[in-house]
């Protein structure tokens, strides 16, 4: 009978170590990318969010410039587009999944948009990174976009009342007082963010992007051995995502230590 | 009593929430003159900090007006001199307005100095070398001066409050807010504060104090406002008010602060 590990077959797969060595890098790039993407755009989602543009501002007023307290018109004075589409996206990205994404970005979007088929450090294939940098930054940024969010609103209202009684306009107020300090708050979660994606970009695999897992698949086509290569693939995410969200909760632990107030 | 220059008129202001059915202010009409010093006073829930923030718009009146320097602030919109409709910038109105709170509200990723010179660089734009000389000067005034290199956490809070009083002053505005600015202060560090606001009030500064310090509202303040309900239920001179309260609601609470 066979056994689920088979030792022997170690030696049979160690010829292809450089495809796994190649699919680290692509893994951990593909992260990397795929959270200053998300993170970018996580940030202009975030303040779309928190906006206060109402184009029927004025519909709420009453004939002596008080504003409305109730009705229809009260209502719409306080719609706002932007924070609509923001909170849109959210929710569509949040609420459908990953392998979706990727699949529409990739057979669509970049179908429609030709790429470059050049190889980045020689055996990276751009035209399939791309798109999988992209769809998963999208699906991120909707992620984190709730992060930001959460983040900016947890700094004390009082600052920004300081603030805007100083003289300071909304946009001064975000640039200089909230954002620096939201930002250190919402750093750690940033970071495991970077943790998350290095285990989802896995899915990439489907579309082509040569990861970790295509490795695994490789390997299998290759030699007919799948376990082992798997186990191997395993050891690997384990190798980068363990000591990375350690290192976070200790540099989390060391920033929290000089908050107190 | 002297003639003065009305500074702010405040007429039937109202603030409604919930529409209608809660009412933080319900009609308080009060005159504010150049170099006023007025202490406001009331139990807590009676909408006292509700109409001194009101006065620099951080919370949105539902009703009346607030007129400053002839511009009815309540409003988007005003008619300037020659007549033309200008949109109201409420930035430019707050920076006459200094505010003062009851949680400080400093910066804390600031030092002092920069906790102090970033509105006037900012907002005023004058160049660092001269907001830094002014701000160490606020600062030499409350006794700060060494202090100008920390963060707000290494101060204690009475040298917060007072940071947090020059800071607004930094900006030289006409008039100065003051909300419950040593509620949130350990006894022995109210003093230090109340102090620089006595201070400021001889100066001449145009002031609005909403407190729960009785002694500092009877000899420093010139006007007294007793607010209960959202209601401005008296006004006068805080030594005879005092002595001798006629509305019933600002004889019990007096009975049980003093």
């Amino acid at each position: 009978m066979d056994q689920f590990i088979q030792l022997e077959n170690f030696p049979k797969i160690a010829p292809y170590a450089e495809l796994f060595w190649q699919g680290t890098l692509v893994t951990v790039l593909l992260a990397l990318f795929t959270v200053v993407i998300g993170f970018c755009l996580a940030l202009i989602l975030a303040l779309m969010r928190m906006s206060n543009i109402r184009p029927f501002r004025a519909l709420g007023l009453d004939s002596d410039g008080h504003p409305r307290e109730k009705g229809f018109l009260a209502l719409l004075s306080r719609f706002n587009p932007l924070e609509f589409i923001a909170t849109a996206y959210v929710e569509i990205l949040r609420s459908t999944p990953v392998l979706v994404q990727v699949f529409i970005i990739y057979y669509g979007v970049f179908s429609i948009i030709e790429l470059p088929g050049f190889q980045l450090f020689g055996f990276i294939k751009f035209d399939r990174f791309l798109p999988g940098v992209v769809a998963l930054g999208m699906n991120s940024g909707a992620y984190l976009c709730e992060i930001i969010r959460s983040g900016i609103q947890s700094i004390d209202s009082g600052q920004t009342e300081a603030a805007r009684s100083l003289g300071m306009s909304q946009g001064q107020n975000m640039r200089y007082i909230i954002l620096p300090q939201a930002i250190k708050n919402i750093l750690p979660s940033i970071a495991n963010e970077f943790v998350v994606i290095i285990k989802e970009s896995a899915i990439t695999y489907t579309i082509g992007v040569q990861d970790i897992m295509s490795a695994v698949n490789a390997v299998r086509g290759a030699t007919f051995i799948i376990i082992e290569p798997l186990l191997v693939a395993t050891a690997i995410y384990f190798c980068l995502c363990f000591p990375t969200s350690k290192i976070i909760a200790y540099v989390e632990r060391r920033m929290s230590r000089g908050d107190k107030r | 009593m002297e003639t003065r220059d009305n500074m702010i008129r405040v007429t039937d202001l109202k603030k409604h929430y919930k529409g209608g059915s809660i009412k933080a202010l319900d009609g308080v009409s009060v005159d504010i003159n150049k170099g006023d010093v007025i202490a406001v006073i009331g139990p807590s829930g009676s909408g006292k900090s509700t109409f001194l923030r009101s006065l620099n718009l951080l919370e949105e009146p539902t009703g009346g007006s607030i007129v400053f320097k002839g511009i009815d602030i309540t409003k988007k919109k005003y008619k300037d001199a020659s007549g033309k409709t200008v949109k109201l910038n409420i930035d430019e109105l707050r920076q006459k307005m200094g505010m003062v709170f009851q949680h400080f509200n400093l910066f804390p990723h600031m030092t002092i100095l920069d906790n102090m010179t970033l509105a006037p660089m900012k907002v005023k734009g004058i160049s660092k070398a001269e907001a830094e000389k002014k701000a160490l000067e606020l600062l030499d005034r409350v006794g700060l001066k060494d202090r100008a290199d920390a963060y707000p956490i290494q101060l204690s809070g009475g040298q917060k409050q007072r940071v947090a009083i020059v800071r607004a002053l930094a900006m030289e505005p006409e008039v100065m807010l003051f909300d419950e600015p040593t509620s949130a202060l350990d006894p022995e560090m109210v003093g230090e504060v109340l102090d620089v606001m006595k201070e400021l009030a001889e100066e001449g500064m145009t002031m609005v104090v909403v407190t729960h310090e009785m002694g500092f509202a009877r000899e420093v303040g010139n006007r007294l406002l007793f607010m209960a309900d959202g209601k401005l239920l008296e006004q006068g001179d805080p030594k005879e008010l005092f002595d001798n309260p006629q509305n019933p609601r600002l004889q019990d609470f007096l009975s049980k602060v003093l």
